[in-house]
């Protein structure tokens, strides 16, 4: 806006402003209305659906759900897009552009739409960002919502002479490594698919050391550590997804 | 005898000393006034006009604000009998959930009362978009109800480590590695939020005091600048109001009218030698 655009936005909002009412009462009863309308119905939603106690954290084997918070799913979602499948597709995407792209359109808009026009419907750049941010934000929480929790049984049948690699699958599903990766059509997609992991394995000592401390060999790796689980329960582990897709179908 | 006192009081306002109640309660108020001016700065605030177009929509700002207060409650309530440890948090949860009398309610109204703050701002902000809210003089104050919007979204996240159950905890370590990934400063608020290279039960006492000292502080604070904000420039009127839409339709007129003519027009034609009233001044004076 310009000096005088800004002059004439100043003259009008004080015509406005003459010609208007005063905020007690006028104002302020309709925030009081909707105010206690918001807090009666987030009692109502308290005594409805109960708060509930999961189990206690154990790092080391049990199964969980790594689910955030519903406002979170759409971060959540994109992981499940950009898993670095190939060079468009890299997790940064899914872990920082995105999310920072939001966050900086959000803070700079008031500097991109500065013009004197404030009508939406003659605002086509605003109207258009806006719906798309909306669409991508009300889209990808839908989506998270509803894709099934990750997890369930594996159907990979592993010879029961191999007792480490049986006993690693053991470990797979208890572990919670399905509520992200997907193994022969069980698990999640937040991780990599790992169906067809051992023709691709760097090796038995890559693997045990990845699942230690992910970030030190896949810089860039969103993956929890499983440090806290014993070496011979990394070796059984280990094992068995070296032989997916090879020995273990 | 106290049947006369008040019929006397009734009957005969201002004449012979006041009730001393009365009278002590105008002396706090006068003695807090000469020093604060705050009976002048409360009557402005709330007499101060708004455009008349104001209506449903312009309430979800105050409503979040509500919301964010009953956040600050329930969650004193719940700090009193939450034990920031990681060996004890857990069982201390369960307690506020199962023994404590309305531990539950209030716990309750704590989670559901963080979807709903959440869902409250997003609206907020949407209003104020479609309505062009943003634009000159506004900016900043758009700035800090961002600046707000990102605060809200960060207590959801520390907040949901402090249960210390399964689903929290891995979804928190999965959210902090992706903090840690970003390029440059991405490890070091990684180490900060994690209080280390590793997650563990220190990364308990640093999500506390993060949600309970950090943000709060700092929301307080920025709430406190936008009310500020908001008072100072008056609620930005509905651009599709009855009164725009009639500045519109005269504009218009006008427009037609010159281009009938062939005379030339400008926007608003300013009397000569009359400024343009500065709108804070119009409010004091008016």
């Amino acid at each position: 806006m310009n000096k005088a655009q800004k002059e004439a936005y100043k003259r009008d909002y004080a015509i406005a402003k003459e010609q208007g009412k005063s905020f007690f009462p006028y104002a302020i009863y309709k925030d009081m209305i909707v105010a206690t309308f918001v807090i009666a119905l987030i009692i109502f939603l308290a005594i409805w659906a109960k708060v509930e106690v999961g189990p206690v954290i154990d790092p080391t084997t049990e199964t969980y759900v790594p689910r955030p918070e519903w406002y979170y799913f759409f971060v959540f979602e994109l992981l499940r897009i950009f898993k670095g499948q190939n060079a468009f597709m890299p997790v940064i995407m899914a872990t920082f552009v995105i999310p920072n792209v939001l966050i900086g359109i959000l803070f700079l808009w008031p500097f991109v739409d500065r013009g004197p026009e404030r009508r939406i419907w003659k605002r086509p750049v605003s109207m258009a960002v806006g719906v798309a941010v909306i669409w991508f934000l009300c889209y990808t929480t839908w989506k998270g919502a509803t894709t099934p929790e990750g997890g369930g049984s594996l159907t990979i049948s592993v010879p029961s002479s191999d007792t480490e690699a049986a006993a690693g699958m053991k470990l797979v599903e208890q572990a919670g490594c399905l509520s992200c990766h997907n193994i022969g059509g069980v698990g999640g997609a937040v991780g990599p698919n790992l169906t067809d992991h051992g023709t691709k394995t760097k090796g038995l000592d890559f693997e045990i050391k990845h699942l230690k401390d992910p970030q030190s060999v896949s810089p860039g790796s969103i993956m929890p550590s499983f440090g806290a689980m014993s070496d011979q329960q990394l070796t059984e582990i280990a094992t068995f997804i070296t032989g997916l897709g090879t020995k273990y179908k | 005898m106290a049947t006369d006192n008040t019929t006397n009081s009734a009957t005969a306002k201002n004449i012979g000393p006041k009730n001393p109640v009365a009278q002590a309660g105008e002396d706090v108020v006068n003695f807090v006034d000469e020093r604060t001016g705050i009976v002048g700065a409360g009557k402005w605030f709330l007499f101060r006009n708004i455009p008349s177009g104001t209506g449903w929509f312009q309430t979800l700002g105050f409503t979040a604000m509500t919301v964010f207060g009953l956040q600050a409650i329930t969650g004193i309530f719940l700090a009193m009998h939450y034990k920031p440890d990681a060996s004890t948090a857990h069982a201390s949860i369960e307690a506020i959930t199962n023994e404590i009398t309305w531990g539950w309610l209030v716990r309750g109204m704590h989670k559901w009362g963080a979807s709903a703050m959440v869902v409250v701002v997003f609206l907020h902000m949407g209003r104020v978009f479609i309505w062009g809210a943003y634009k000159y003089p506004r900016e900043l104050t758009w700035v800090t109800g961002a600046i707000l919007l990102t605060l809200t979204m960060t207590m959801g996240l520390t907040g949901y480590l402090l249960v210390w159950d399964q689903k929290a905890y891995w979804a928190t370590v999965v959210a902090v590695n992706i903090i840690a990934q970003a390029p440059i400063l991405g490890p070091y608020i990684g180490a900060i939020l994690r209080a280390g290279p590793e997650f563990g039960p220190e990364t308990l006492s640093r999500f506390y005091a993060i949600h309970m000292l950090l943000i709060p502080g700092a929301m307080v604070t920025f709430i406190t600048i936008h009310v500020a904000l908001v008072a100072r420039l008056g609620i930005a009127e509905t651009p599709w109001s009855k009164r725009r839409l009639a500045v519109e339709a005269d504009e218009a007129a006008g427009r037609r009218r010159a281009a009938r003519e062939r005379i030339a027009h400008g926007r608003t034609p300013v009397p000569a030698g009359e400024p343009a009233p500065d709108p804070v001044r119009v409010e004091a004076e008016s």
